[in-house]
């Protein structure tokens, strides 16, 4: 978003207020928490997805999470690069600076562009795998994922965004990538919950993101981080996060095939009416 | 990272010796190379390590300086990662070696977000208004493959070795609060490295996967995974590099080795860090010339 030196943009720093109702807001989170049913740790929220909704991109896909992530992506096909070699893949990660829960984050923030930067990595090493990148020599194809809302498991969904909205542009592509997230709270024994919600990867001890082609059952990316403990515990994780990627998957191939279906019928419509 | 070109019956060879646990310099899949680690080389720091593993050298310089905590964490200090790639190759001046610098220093930002890594509390002086900024700077000397682990290892030495001076916070009865330095040089604070983890990067060759690749095996391994083991072998993090991808099989195996060799990597380095200390003043600084 270009920024307006006309305007005054208010003060340079400023804080939520939710900050210092903190210590009284977190009681009455922790008094909930205690009183409702903990929630089943391999279930898999909501998810929704659709491709091929904008216009303007050659792919692109939306995915919502059932705990409110909310990620739109869109792919542009080869175009013509400079460089000799192999394709590149180049990916971009943005949120919108109302996509957290807490403080407003300026949109040239240098902390803000560091942590896009790292997810746009991400997606990239998640992504590399599953492209056939060896058919575009001399060629650059890219991926642009804006971040509308976090609700938890933000890179998770845009891996599959990603994926979605390449395959929708009709990049050829090994299989679709489907990322999935899990967190482990900090409680001694805990176990690892699949897809956690914001406040539950806030307070969780430790977190990873797993991308996995689920027909060729190959890991393209794995990302985590915190106090997880000896091996054995995050292979657990891991197992469990590759179900919840193979549980993902049907999901994403109807909506490739809707959206392909859809097309084909406004082809058609488009060329009786002419 | 510098790139090495290889030819497809070099990259063959270095495949089918890995098969074999026959390494191109003898070694086998899961032996480090020859390290040194040196600690103390730089006088204007808190504390400092050079590390030189195989054909890698790292120098890391930790300042600490007093800042404002987080506002997050009011009662904790923090430390703050700069890495410098661009004295190492011409390819890598300018935007490229500010791009692997940034994902170097992504990366030990991730190790070190495990809260108990590092003792933060210690480094609390006021809450809320003073507390005790550590910044590690990383300077990337010479790259001869396998970075992580020996930046990991020179970051761990440097943080044994740092000295932090005390300080004494003095209130007047208007409530103003001064900072008094003690006057002996040598009353300071050091920090507990017990739970510091080190980085373990176990590339896939072929089949197999080894530890601690030269810049040639990198060419050859398709995807690695950095892997961040405690003393105590407990995992802090972990993340997948390169454009191939991996089988999950693999990575259970590869988390089994690089704990394994990860906690015979934190007793080898202990038992140095212990002798250097143990040795003091009288020891030899060997420096930038042996």
């Amino acid at each position: 978003m270009p920024l307006d030196h006309r305007r005054l943009r208010g003060p340079e720093e400023s804080q939520p207020p939710a900050l210092w109702a903190a210590a009284a807001a977190e009681d009455e989170e922790d008094g909930e928490g205690a009183g409702a049913v903990p929630r089943d740790p391999c279930a898999l929220r909501p998810l929704f997805a659709r491709a091929g909704l904008l216009s303007q991109a050659q792919g692109s896909a939306y995915v919502e999470l059932g705990s409110g992530t909310k990620v739109l992506c869109a792919a542009w096909g080869p175009r013509e690069a400079a460089e000799p070699g192999p394709g590149r893949l180049l990916c971009e990660f943005r949120r919108a600076p109302f996509a957290g829960r807490g403080a407003r984050s300026r949109p040239g923030a240098a902390a803000e562009r560091e942590a896009e930067r790292e997810a746009a990595a991400a997606l990239r090493e998640a992504l590399e795998p599953a492209v056939r990148l060896g058919r575009y020599p001399r060629a650059r194809l890219a991926v642009s994922a804006l971040l509308l809302q976090d609700g938890g498991s933000a890179l998770a969904a845009a891996v599959s965004a990603a994926a979605l909205a390449l395959a929708d542009a009709g990049v050829e592509m090994y299989d679709l990538a489907v990322g999935c997230a899990l967190c482990r709270p900090a409680a001694p024994a805990a176990a690892w919950m699949l897809q956690p919600a914001e406040p539950e990867e806030r307070r969780a001890a430790a977190r990873l993101t797993l991308a996995l082609l689920p027909a060729l059952n190959q890991v393209s990316a794995v990302l985590g981080g915190g106090r997880g403990g000896p091996p054995e515990d995050w292979a657990q994780a891991l197992r469990l996060g590759l179900d919840g990627c193979h549980r993902q998957y049907p999901v994403l191939r109807q909506s490739l095939l809707r959206a392909a279906q859809r097309r084909d019928a406004a082809a058609a419509a488009a060329a009786t009416s002419a | 990272m510098a790139a090495v070109v290889l030819s497809e019956a070099e990259k063959l060879y270095i495949v089918h010796g890995v098969q074999e646990d026959l390494r191109v310099d003898g070694r086998g899949c899961e032996d480090y190379r020859c390290a040194e680690v040196e600690t103390d080389v730089v006088s204007n720091t808190s504390g400092s390590a050079r590390v030189k593993l195989g054909e890698t050298d790292i120098l890391v310089g930790i300042k600490a300086e007093m800042g404002t905590p987080k506002l997050e964490k009011p009662d904790e200090g923090y430390l703050e990662f700069f890495v410098d790639c661009s004295s190492n190759s011409p390819e890598l001046e300018g935007r490229g070696g500010e791009e692997l610098g940034t994902d170097i220093a992504n990366t030990l930002y991730r190790v070190f977000s495990c809260e108990n890594s590092v003792d933060l509390k210690s480094l609390c002086i006021n809450p809320k208004e003073h507390c005790w900024v550590l910044y590690v700077d990383v300077l990337l000397l010479e790259c001869g493959g396998n970075i992580f682990d020996a930046i990991s290892i020179a970051v761990k030495a440097a943080l044994f070795n740092t000295r932090i001076p005390k300080v004494r916070v003095l209130e007047d009865e208007e409530g103003t609060k001064e900072i008094e330095l003690s006057d002996d040089p040598y009353d300071c604070i050091r920090l507990n490295i017990d739970e510091v983890p080190c980085v373990v990067t176990l590339s896939k060759i072929g089949y197999r996967h080894v530890v601690d690749a030269t810049l040639q095996e990198e060419a050859c391994s398709l995807a690695s995974l950095l892997i961040s083991v405690t003393s105590k072998g407990a995992i802090t993090s972990m993340k997948k590099v390169g454009k191939g991808s991996l089988d999950p099989e693999s990575i259970f195996e590869m988390m089994e080795t690089g704990q394994r060799v990860g906690k015979s990597l934190h007793i080898a380095l202990q038992k140095i860090l212990d002798e250097e200390e143990n040795l003091g003043t009288s020891r030899p600084k060997v420096g930038f010339l042996g």
